[in-house]
């Protein structure tokens, strides 16, 4: 089951930084650039997969759009 | 669905704390660790405002530059997790985070030794089984694979704190902004986000 | 910028860390079991209360074993017992451990918002520093008892106490925390114990509110609600910090002043609302008529008020214009209060040119020896607007604990049966009909008729109830020998150095409460024996009706199973009221069930039938449990402007059927979501101001103007109230059915037991069952029928003490001396040595006396040292820094010792403390006293050890937030 894992956890969303970009220039506020991934850990699920989705992404999109309906009161206020 | 992002209103936010009692309930959070706090400026003179602050999970997150053991990994949704078997306590992630997000259950003293870091997981766990006891005596509850969000947006009393897809977040964010006219500034953002991104890349096409 | 709000923060924790460690001790496997609990909680079971909910299978994948727990997750939804906001609240249970708290979307009062307090409740199932079995003190400690040595010894303490001094010398201190069903069986229980001697916070709260309002309209409450704020164009917060006290209203709020109302906020302090307000105004504490007659001036002087509402629909307001126009001069209330002409001109044009306006009070105002005036004051503003009776107008007044309403509503009042139905032999009459016993068997409970139809002593007064010279006690039984607080913090009544003397003289301090610790460590600080602890438990353990602000009713579900050895409050009445000898008269009509444990409960929904049967006065008749019950399964079909279902089983109701909801629960009132509002027929929640003070005065009129009726009344003028006589008189009597004849015969509306009187005039007419009246800005049974201003009885200004001073002294008050102008002729120059003003008030994380609050962990850590707001010139004068301990002494000599928090939050010569700490005395830390294992997180001084003497006039309210200090390093 990992392995399997670990190749849907990639690079695309891991990196690395260069540590420079953070000390240096004052004009760059603090936000670093990363290049390359290098995650060490254990491979991890993504949220539609592990859970009670069983792996149907649109599914869970569909639940969590609903569920960020109630943070927006005016949906019920007119 | 794209990038999950955190927002804090400070036209709206009273400094009530339920987002940091909501934290502390959801995942059973110990004494002494704050995964979210509530900071207020200008206390108690014209023009106090609060926000609230936890990992906002940027898009180039400096703590994951700095890990010497790459314990940090972000997800698909943008959400930054990290891995606590691998963390080794060593603090360098809190002296990166300009939100001062990371916490450390047996700190704060400055030589000690230091537990492994704790810290937001926008309510999606870590890296084991979804919903499994490991996960949440490690990393609490995990919400989003319930098809939930973070239960402190969620309970925020006036709804200032607002969590979720970007996209969403903005568009609701947006219309209160309409309507009052005004007071629009997004605090912590730009640092999170990389509205600092887009003025470098501004400065580099001048520079270019 | 990252840093915390308090500098001291960081050491305290570490040192809490370690305090809070120990006291853990052998509970940490329970915390440690239920933090495993909490998993695998979004589970399908609930899918069918939880629209947004998902069914997933993570049970099915899950690893099996202990820490998962294999039941079914069930939904329990409940209402935050932390504020009379009333947010709705789901519980997940699993194997009847609270594993997890989500929030109600659904709500129409919440919308899933929280506060600290109301997102911490699951803490309640945790409960670690409660107590948890019934204790004794033994020679100077706490020891555990069974429950049944404490019902015999307690029982038997009593009884012997009646046996020798009568039955009013047992004082019965009530609460507003009770549900409806147990603070109206509560009332029921002193009754039948024999005395008045009985009351809970709302004397402490709101008590001259609810006295000044009623006087002036018809009903003490909130007038509109939370949600109708929405429709404000404009909002005064005078006396109210709301974003503290009730963070919830802010989401209302805060949407209103979104959508361009404007927000005024006048308080002594600079609080978290008024950092929300476009206009802030600072006033001297207890200033508040000045204040709102200042207001009035300019509205006078340019012709702002509303005339034609005046005139249809108000009594006296000629008499107040002549008072403002001639006393309140800008000059006047500058030197009175503070505040610059500009500044009162701003507002009085804010709230006259952006109507409906709303205003809002809390303790602020109430807590003062004129709060009857103050108060009276507010609704003489609003009066004078036409605000009342329209939507986005009204008198917002927001009260304090989560059923205070209800309790102040139908529960134990020392002035008052049930329903604010009074003390009369008719009252008692009624009730006793309703209860099924006989009238004179509870006459032969009490010492006397007298006795029976005289107002007891306010909880306010206990203490003096002990203390007072005997011969000056207006009852026969002399002093109070018992005490039972059954569900009340001493913490919050004043003069707390005098009450651990009472404490010490009483014979028996029983107290009943899941938190019972800040009473019990008072008492073991002077006392070695007799006094009782009985574990009670949280709301959360029980079922039952609450009533918000708004004055919706919301009916909680039992969440788990009482922990420990605690017991729901109306299981242990019953224990004692059997122990008493009239356990079989007290559950007369209300079915009685084994619980778990084989102890007798009585049933909360037909106690709630009950109540449905008596109290016609205020419309608590039509809430059947049924209905409730259908109005928290369907919240998502009201709407939350109007609170109205649009569609649905509960279409064209009112959520929560805010009373009044008259009638029978078949006449299908839908309840009344704004009071006195004529733009809505009387069967769709309008209404008019009541018929209760005569139907004339002095010759003139007091029945409201022609065509000033409700929508579509067939009586479109002013009218009495309803009864026999007037029914016949308009030939409708007819309509009544042959039963309902035979019950309403010589009854008026408020006792015809069969509700057809109330029936026929609102259904078939249109026409109110109370009459319709004009609204009195002149309430002429007061002791200032003009509201004056009275300068507080410590009051740092001697000057105009000469020019505005208190009343005359009571001999027989509330059974009481009472000192008002000798005590302030006294102290007159005290201020010399006391320059400061000591005021206090709220903060969000705790809760009223604070001990269940500041038992919980979670809110705990965000508050963990009392501390006073102090102006940095004044601590720059007394040369201390901020985060230093200095000690605060009032007149009293009494002395706390607290962090000074320096800020320009108050004004100088301003002190601010909150109210809620407990557990150090003088310095010293309580820990020794209180029982083992049930002693707070967090402890600190509580203010109320310095606070002074001074009671209102009216209701004998304390002055809590006007009387002096000095301050001094420690």
């Amino acid at each position: 089951m990992s392995a399997k894992m670990m190749k849907r956890l990639p690079c695309a969303v891991l990196a690395v930084s260069a540590l420079l970009g953070l000390s240096a220039c004052s004009e760059v506020p603090q936000v670093s650039v990363y290049e390359q991934g290098q995650y060490r850990g254990k491979s991890d699920t993504r949220p539609w997969e592990g859970g009670e989705f069983k792996g149907d992404r649109a599914a869970w999109e569909k639940a969590l759009k609903e569920r960020s309906r109630g943070q927006n009161e005016y949906n019920r206020i007119q | 669905m794209g990038r999950m992002k955190f927002l804090c209103d400070a036209e709206r936010c009273i400094e009530c704390n339920g987002c940091v009692t909501a934290c502390k309930n959801e995942h059973e959070v110990p004494w002494g660790v704050n995964r979210r706090r509530v900071v207020t400026m200008n206390d108690g003179v014209p023009g106090e405002r609060s926000i609230s602050v936890a990992c906002m999970h940027c898009s180039d997150a400096p703590c994951m530059a700095v890990c010497p053991t790459d314990c940090f990994y972000k997800t698909e949704d943008g959400v930054v997790l990290h891995d606590k078997d691998k963390c080794i306590g060593c603090g360098y992630c809190f002296y990166a985070c300009p939100f001062g997000a990371p916490q450390f259950p047996n700190g704060p003293a400055a030589f000690g030794a230091r537990g492994k870091m704790d810290k937001c997981t926008f309510c999606a766990g870590g890296p084991e089984a979804d919903g499994s006891t490991a996960e949440y005596e490690k990393y609490g509850s995990n919400r989003l694979a319930q098809g939930k969000l973070p239960l402190c947006a969620e309970m925020c009393s006036t709804k200032a704190l607002i969590a979720g897809d970007a996209d969403v977040v903005a568009n609701i964010f947006r219309e209160r902004v309409l309507r009052r006219g005004g007071g629009a500034e997004v605090w912590g953002w730009d640092a999170a986000y990389g509205g600092g991104e887009q003025k470098r890349e501004r400065k580099r096409e001048g520079q270019s | 910028m990252l840093t915390k709000k308090s500098a001291t923060a960081a050491t305290s924790a570490r040192r809490l860390r370690g305090a809070s460690a120990r006291q853990l001790g052998h509970t940490m496997d329970r915390r440690a079991f239920l933090k495993r609990s909490g998993l695998g909680v979004g589970a399908g079971a609930l899918a069918t209360q939880l629209p947004y909910n998902f069914i997933g299978a993570a049970d099915a994948a899950a690893p099996a074993g202990a820490a998962r727990g294999e039941g079914k997750a069930e939904v329990r939804r409940t209402v935050c017992t932390h504020c009379s906001v009333g947010c709705a609240s789901d519980a997940i249970v699993r194997n009847g451990v609270w594993v997890h708290q989500e929030p109600v979307f659904d709500s129409p009062i919440n919308l899933g918002a929280h506060c600290a307090k109301g997102a911490a409740l699951r803490e309640h199932g945790h409960g670690e520093y409660r107590l948890k079995y019934p204790m004794k003190l033994v020679d100077g400690k706490y020891q555990k008892i069974s429950w049944e040595q404490a019902l015999n010894e307690v029982g038997d303490r009593l009884l012997k106490i009646r046996a020798e001094s009568g039955s009013d010398a047992v004082y019965w201190i009530g609460s507003s925390k009770h549900n409806n069903e147990q603070a109206y069986l509560l009332r029921k229980f002193v009754s039948f114990w024999g005395t008045n001697n009985c009351d809970h916070q709302a004397r402490i709260c709101h008590s001259t509110t609810v006295a000044g309002v009623a006087n002036t309209w018809g009903y003490g409450a909130m007038t509109n609600s939370y949600n109708d704020m929405q429709n404000a164009k404009a909002m005064l917060f005078i006396g109210s910090n709301a974003a503290e006290a009730h963070p919830v209203s802010l989401l209302h709020i805060l949407h209103a002043k979104e959508n361009g109302a404007k927000m005024i906020v006048v308080d002594p302090r600079f609080t978290r609302t008024a950092a929300k307000a476009h206009q802030y105004i600072r006033i001297r504490s207890g200033t508040d008529v000045p204040f709102l007659f200042g207001l009035l001036y300019h509205i006078f002087q340019n012709g702002w008020e509303d005339k034609q509402y005046i005139d249809d629909r108000v009594f006296g307001m000629d008499k107040i214009r002549e008072e403002v126009l001639a006393k309140w001069t800008p000059d006047k209330v500058e030197e009175a209060c503070g505040v610059p002409e500009d500044q009162m001109l701003l507002a009085a044009r804010t709230m006259a040119e952006n109507r409906p306006s709303t205003i809002v009070w809390c303790m602020g105002q109430t807590q003062h020896s004129i709060g009857n005036a103050m108060v009276r004051a507010s609704c003489i503003l609003q009066l004078a607007l036409g605000n009342i009776g329209k939507a986005g107008g009204g008198a917002n007044i927001f009260r304090g604990h989560d059923n205070v309403q209800g309790a102040t509503d139908v529960g134990p009042n020392p002035d008052s049966l049930p329903g604010y139905y009074g003390l009369a032999a008719g009252s008692w009459k009624h009730w006793s009909s309703v209860w099924g016993v006989d009238y004179e068997w509870v006459k032969g409970r009490y010492a006397s008729q007298e006795l029976m139809e005289k107002s007891g002593i306010t909880v306010s007064r206990w203490i003096d109830g002990v203390l007072e010279n005997k011969d000056l006690i207006d009852q026969p039984a002399g002093n109070l020998r018992a005490v039972v607080y059954w569900g009340h913090a001493p913490n919050s009544q004043t003069r707390g150095a005098e009450m651990v003397e009472a404490m010490k003289k009483l014979d028996t301090l029983v107290v009943i409460d899941p938190y019972p610790s800040a009473t019990a460590a008072m008492a073991a600080m002077v006392r070695k024996d007799g006094v009782y602890l009985l574990p009670a438990c949280t709301q959360f353990e029980t079922t039952g009706s609450a009533t918000a602000s708004n004055r919706s009713l919301q009916w909680r579900e039992k969440v788990i199973e009482p922990l420990f050895e605690s017991k729901p409050d109306h299981t242990i009445m019953y224990a004692f009221a059997k122990k008493f000898g009239w356990g079989e008269q007290f559950v007369k009509n209300i079915k009685v069930e084994k619980d778990a444990q084989g102890w007798d409960e009585p049933s909360m929904e037909d106690t709630l039938r009950e109540i449905n049967r008596g109290t016609w006065t205020i419309g608590y008749t039509g809430q059947s449990p049924e209905r409730l019950k259908l109005h928290m399964k369907h919240m998502h079909t009201f709407d939350v402007k109007t609170l109205k279902a649009v569609g649905g089983p509960c279409d064209g109701e009112y959520f929560g059927l805010p009373w009044p909801c008259y009638g029978t629960p078949e006449m299908k009132h839908p309840g009344t979501p704004n009071l006195y509002d004529t733009s809505k027929h009387v069967m769709d929640g309008g209404g008019n101001f009541r018929a209760n003070f005569g139907v004339e005065k002095d010759g003139v009129s007091l029945l409201a103007g022609a065509g000033s009726a409700s929508k579509g009344a067939d009586l479109q003028m002013g009218y009495p109230e309803f009864d026999h006589v007037l029914l016949k008189k308009l030939g409708w009597w007819g309509e009544l059915t042959e039963a309902e004849k035979a019950a309403a015969e010589g009854k008026n509306w408020k006792t015809d037991p069969s509700g057809g009187i109330i029936r026929v005039t609102m259904k078939n007419h249109g026409c109110h069952p109370f009459g319709n009246a004009k609204a009195r800005a002149v309430v002429w049974n007061f002791p200032d029928p003009v509201p004056q201003h009275r300068e507080p009885i410590y009051s740092p200004r001697p000057d105009l003490v000469a020019k505005y001073p208190t009343h005359d002294d009571k001999l027989k008050f509330w059974r009481l001396p009472t000192l008002y102008k000798s005590m302030q002729e006294k102290v007159k120059d005290i201020s010399k040595d006391y320059p400061l003003v000591m005021t206090s008030g709220r903060l969000v994380e705790y809760e009223g006396g604070g001990e269940e609050t500041r038992s919980n962990p979670w809110l705990a850590e965000l508050q963990q040292e009392m501390f006073a707001e102090v102006n940095p010139k004044d601590a720059n004068d007394a040369g201390f820094r901020n985060g230093e301990y200095i000690w605060v002494e009032s007149p009293t000599k009494a002395k706390l010792k607290v962090r000074a928090q320096v800020t320009q939050r108050v004004a100088p010569g301003t002190v601010f403390l909150p109210f809620h700490f407990s557990g150090w005395w003088q310095g010293k830390d309580m820990l020794e006293f209180y029982p083992a294992g049930a002693a707070p997180v967090v402890r600190g001084e509580a203010v109320n050890t310095a606070t002074t003497y001074g009671y209102d006039s009216v209701t004998m309210m304390q002055e809590t937030k006007t009387t002096l200090c000095r301050v001094s390093k420690a």
